[in-house]
């Protein structure tokens, strides 16, 4: 299949596709391969062969190539003529075959020839014979017959003679061609020996010539190879000596580099030998610090060790219990969901109840409500019967009071008069000509005195009437008071909040300022009316004060903020106090009873504390002549008594006395 | 391998305690018939190597084993060569055939079984060579119905794809069921052989030649090969019915592209009936009728068949055609365009067809190879061929031995040839022309 070739062994050497791979791929490229290196190299040695000594060797060459064609054409000039000699033979039996065929053809020709007069003649004589029968047909006398039938008979050997000598001659020649076919078929078995004959002749002669001839090209190529091979031997001897003495020099180099690098590495050795023992020292201090701190490492893993497992323990421990306690809150928790569940159908079933107590609550509100209403209603009818049913109660014992005064003075009037023998003066009794609960005047806020103020002139007869009272209370112009108030609109506007200011935006001017104002009372710490008015004195005052340097007739609303600081430092209350009065809710006009007290005390202090001591020390005094007085009474029982003892014993002595007398 | 050692051992510790004791070894590992043991255990010689690879064992195995379970494209290209080297040639085909292609597989079949075998006429190829000796083989040995057809037809499937050529060298007529019979009249049997009932038909190539696809040459020669003094005249028997078979079989082989048919007494009749299947024939490009009895009629048919076929040699040598018949193969040739060689040596084609034939050649533009030998041939002829061959410029080979050319023809030849370019060779032997022979090499 494949030819052995030259360069398996270098192909072994290169990795790269296999022939033998299992890849048909594969092997295709490295047949590839194997075809390219081999064009390769035959190209290269051509051009190696071409480039060195290009004219000797091609001489050399054609001297070769000159004797590869000699013998070329010598063998080609031997083949033909040994061919031809072989041939030759071929075409003799060719040439005897052709003229045994034309004697044969001619033998054949004869022989029809023949054979075809012989028919024709016997022919003949048949036709005779039959002619004759019929004569002999004719014939009446035996004898005649007799004899035609002897003629006949002698005509028929005749014919037959003439066939036999015909079957004769004819068998001669089967004879005569069976000899010549046994020559024939010696002289072809000669012709054959001939033929191998020559056959091995000539190949022995080829044979000869060939290794003649091969002989005679080796012997050139032989010598070529000779002439090439000591040139080549030459060039080669000349290229190793160089090589030599390059290696050589190369040695002689390196030799010297040899030197140089042993003494610098004896050097660097010693270096490096310091070195090493100081480091050695130093790493052998740190090894025993470090075992030292390894062997403390190994306590405090060992002790570590210890607590661990000692904690391992614990903490087993714990995870059982914690495993009971798991499973023991397992089986809570599935209660609970039990529970839970319970409860969550519960939960329903009381959210519908809820639901239904909520329809009903709220019926229930609807219906208090109402009740509430009513009840306010009655509430209201009752206060008003209370109020009366106080104001008569109020009289009635206010008579009782006025009547137990009356008895108290009486009775003073009469111990001064009649105890202490004293002129009795009666002590101003205000309450006396009253009669009915005191009226008092209901204190307004802040915000309602300033809307008061506000709204004066839309109101002026109102204002005129409480004109006088407003100069009384505070000393202060109400228009003043206005003005102030206004002032403080527009410049404490910082203190109300912008929210609200928004909200007020699309009011009324008044509106407007009035809400604002009571933002700033709030802020400030004004309650009520009086404190307005305290305040707007303070301002009067405070400008007062400053008008010698300011001529303007009311304060500068730069002054303000400090003297509203001022007011609010001297005047401000602490808050909260006040919160509790607040208009109740039912929207009754409270009674204030907070004079009340007073007015039954300043009753009930008619008789004052002089008297009163008075009293005492005449109480003491005539206690001490009661005592006095009893002790008299029981010492006048006693004498009484003492009396009637003596009179007594008067009489037991007396009977004694009488008695002894008996004795 | 365990075994191995343990018994080396066991015998080396023997060996040991006998040579403590003081006795003769070898008298005594004979006497006991553990001669071979002892032996081993004290070979020098012996080393590891000896012991088989494991690897080398499988292998082993898987030869001896090989009939029962063929293990061949499964190894690696080593082991496949290790076992290829040692596989019997005593394998039956239906294994071996198409799994194993190894040449040097089918070389020492090849060699085992016949003594002298040139692989140089088979490509090569040593595969190709077995098989088609042996198909050959086969055929040659068929007897009609005495063999069965399937011994043919059973190692068609193996050999199939490696079939091209076969050279049939004999085929066997059926064997006579009276032998005794023919005995007794010869000449009365010789005389009718062709008429007679049982019938004397050959191997039938019907079932064969479709079978296989890459046939090219088929030689066919329908004869006994050898039969020394046992010689009868209808060994030598081409019936009607064989070429019958023989034509239908060529016809169905379309890769053919060579057939030879030597001396089987191929007449007219059957001439025409091979060629009638032979026409347009897609690959056939020889055909040789050497050493038949072909005469005119076949030949015409021949000629019919030059043009409506791709012929390139045609061998029609040692037959009987004579001038009708060559003036008809002159005519096909004057049209062919594909025909190379042509031989007609040994025939009767006379001046006549010489004549026709140099006329032809005037006209043809292909023919390289021309033999005439042989051929009754005269100066006529000569002078034909001498004005043909100033016009040619083709013909190379030009064969006119054993011809009556004569002197005169001979001369008139040279002369014509001086004007040609193309002639190299030109036999002239026993023509009686002056020079013996004449080699122009121009």
């Amino acid at each position: 299949m494949l030819q052995p070739e030259p360069f398996a062994g270098e192909e072994a050497d290169e990795p790269g596709p296999s022939v033998e791979s299992k890849n048909q791929a594969e092997r295709i490229t490295a047949r590839r391969l194997r075809i390219a290196a081999r064009n390769e190299t035959k190209t290269r040695q051509e051009l190696g062969e071409d480039s060195q000594g290009k004219e000797d060797i091609q001489e050399e060459t054609r001297k070769s190539q000159k004797e590869v064609e000699k013998s070329k054409r010598h063998m080609v000039k031997l083949q033909s003529d040994g061919l031809e000699l072989v041939t030759n033979i071929q075409v003799a039996v060719d040439a005897r075959e052709s003229d045994r065929r034309t004697e044969l053809e001619e033998a054949c020709r004869l022989r029809r020839d023949k054979l075809e007069n012989e028919a024709k003649s016997s022919q003949e004589k048949f036709e005779e014979i039959t002619r004759k029968w019929t004569d002999a047909k004719m014939k009446q006398t035996p004898l005649d017959l007799r004899d035609a039938m002897n003629s006949q008979q002698q005509l028929c050997e005749q014919i037959l003679g003439d066939k036999n000598k015909l079957i004769s001659e004819l068998q001669q020649e089967l004879k005569a061609s069976d000899d010549h076919y046994v020559k024939d078929l010696k002289r072809q078995a000669k012709d054959i020996d001939l033929l191998i004959e020559r056959m091995e002749e000539q190949i022995s002669s080829l044979k000869k010539s060939y290794r003649e001839d091969l002989q005679q090209i080796e012997n050139s190529f032989d010598e070529e190879r000779r002439t090439l091979l000591t040139k080549h031997r030459k060039k080669w001897g000349h290229q190793m000596k160089e090589q030599s003495e390059k290696e050589l020099r190369n040695m002689m180099q390196g030799l010297s580099l040899l030197e140089e690098h042993e003494d610098l590495l004896q050097k660097l050795r010693v270096w490096k030998a310091e070195e090493y023992n100081t480091d050695k020292i130093r790493m052998d201090t740190e090894v025993q610090n470090l075992r030292k701190k390894l062997q403390e490492v190994k306590f405090n893993c060992h002790l570590n060790e210890e607590k661990l497992d000692y904690k391992y323990e614990v903490l087993k421990k714990r995870e059982e219990e914690n495993a009971i306690l798991k499973s023991h809150l397992k089986r809570k928790i599935i209660r609970m969901q039990d529970v839970l569940n319970n409860l969550k159908s519960k939960c329903a079933s009381q959210e519908k109840q809820l639901k239904t107590e909520e329809q009903s609550l709220r019926n229930d509100y609807t219906r208090i409500k109402q009740q509430y209403i009513d009840m306010q209603k009655k509430a209201r009818h009752f206060a008003a019967l209370d109020a009366e049913r106080f104001e008569k109660l109020w009289l009635i014992n206010e008579d009782e009071v006025k009547a137990l005064a009356h008895r108290v003075l009486e009775t003073d009037r009469i111990i001064h008069e009649q105890q202490l023998g004293l002129a009795w003066v009666s002590p101003p009794l205000p309450f006396m000509e009253r009669s009915g609960p005191i009226e008092h005047k209901t204190l307004r806020t802040a915000s309602q005195a300033a809307a008061d103020t506000l709204q004066e002139e839309t109101r002026g007869d109102l204002v005129e009437e409480s004109e006088g009272l407003g100069d009384t209370a505070s000393g202060v112009n109400r228009r003043t008071v206005k003005r102030i108030l206004e002032l403080l609109c527009d410049e404490l506007g910082f203190l109300v909040e912008s929210k609200l200011l928004k909200l007020v935006s699309h009011l009324e001017k008044n509106d407007q300022s009035l809400i604002k104002l009571d933002a700033i009372f709030s802020a400030i710490g004004i309650e009520s009316e009086k404190d307005v008015y305290t305040m707007a004195e303070f301002l009067m005052n405070y400008r007062q004060h400053e008008e010698t340097t300011n001529n303007s007739d009311f304060i500068h609303h730069n002054d303000l903020l400090v003297a509203l600081k001022e007011f609010t430092a001297q005047y401000c209350r602490p808050h909260g106090v006040q919160a509790s009065q607040k208009s109740s809710v039912l929207g009754l006009i409270m009674r204030d009873d907070s004079e009340d007290a007073a007015h039954w005390e300043s009753i009930a202090n008619v008789i004052p504390e002089s008297k009163l001591r008075l009293w005492s020390a005449l109480d003491t005094a005539i206690n001490k002549y009661h005592t006095v007085l009893t002790e008299r009474a029981e010492l006048l029982v006693e004498t009484q008594n003492v009396q009637q003892q003596n009179t007594e014993l008067r009489q037991l002595l007396h009977l004694y006395t009488t008695s002894k007398v008996t004795v | 391998m365990l075994h191995w050692w343990f018994r080396r051992f066991s015998c080396m510790s023997r060996s040991q305690s006998s040579r403590r004791t003081g006795s003769m070894r070898p008298v005594n590992a004979a006497a006991d018939g553990r001669k071979m043991r002892s032996i081993i255990a004290e070979d020098s010689e012996w080393s590891l190597e000896l012991v088989p690879l494991l690897t080398t064992l499988c292998l082993q195995h898987i030869i001896k084993h090989f009939r029962e379970k063929p293990i061949l494209d499964e190894l690696t290209p080593k082991y496949k060569a290790y076992v290829l080297q040692r596989l019997p040639t005593s394998l039956p085909l239906t294994i071996t055939a198409n799994l194993i292609s190894d040449e040097s597989y089918w070389k020492r079949c090849c060699e085992g079984r016949w003594a002298v075998s040139d692989v140089s006429t088979y490509d090569n190829s040593w595969k190709r060579m077995f098989f088609e000796r042996h198909l050959e083989n086969i055929i040659e040995f068929f007897i009609p119905d005495a063999t069965d057809t399937k011994t043919v037809l059973d190692v068609v499937p193996l050999c199939r794809n490696y079939v091209k050529r076969l050279k049939v060298s004999q085929l066997l007529p059926p064997i006579r069921e009276s032998p005794r019979f023919d005995e007794d009249d010869r000449s009365d049997c010789a005389s009718d052989t062709g008429s007679e009932g049982p019938s004397m038909d050959h191997f039938d190539f019907r079932i064969l030649l479709d079978k296989l696809p890459n046939l090219e040459e088929l030689n066919v020669v329908y004869g006994v090969k050898g039969c020394g003094m046992n010689f009868e005249w209808n060994l030598f028997e081409f019936t009607f019915r064989d070429c019958e078979f023989l034509a239908k079989a060529l016809h169905s082989c379309k890769t053919l592209q060579v057939f030879r048919i030597h001396r089987s007494k191929v007449d007219d009749e059957k001439c025409c009936l091979l060629v009638s299947q032979l026409l347009d024939h897609p690959s056939l490009q020889e055909l040789d009728f050497s050493h038949n009895h072909i005469s005119d009629r076949g030949a015409r048919a021949i000629g019919k068949l030059l043009n409506r076929s791709q012929l390139k040699r045609l061998v029609v040598c040692n037959n009987q055609i004579r001038g009708p018949g060559a003036q008809a193969l002159a005519h096909a040739l004057s049209k062919n365009i594909t025909l190379l060689s042509l031989n007609l040596r040994l025939n009767r084609i006379g001046d006549e067809g010489g004549q026709a034939l140099a006329q032809a050649l005037v006209k043809n533009k292909t023919l390289v190879n021309l033999h005439l030998g042989g051929n009754n041939m005269t100066e006529p002829t000569a002078v034909a061929l001498s004005q043909a061959l100033v016009e040619n410029c083709t013909l190379k080979n030009l064969n006119l031995s054993n011809n009556k050319l004569g002197v005169d023809g001979g001369k008139v030849l040279e002369e014509g040839m001086s004007h040609n370019s193309s002639l190299v060779e030109c036999d002239i032997r026993l023509t009686d022309v002056s020079q013996d022979r004449s080699i122009t090499v121009q």
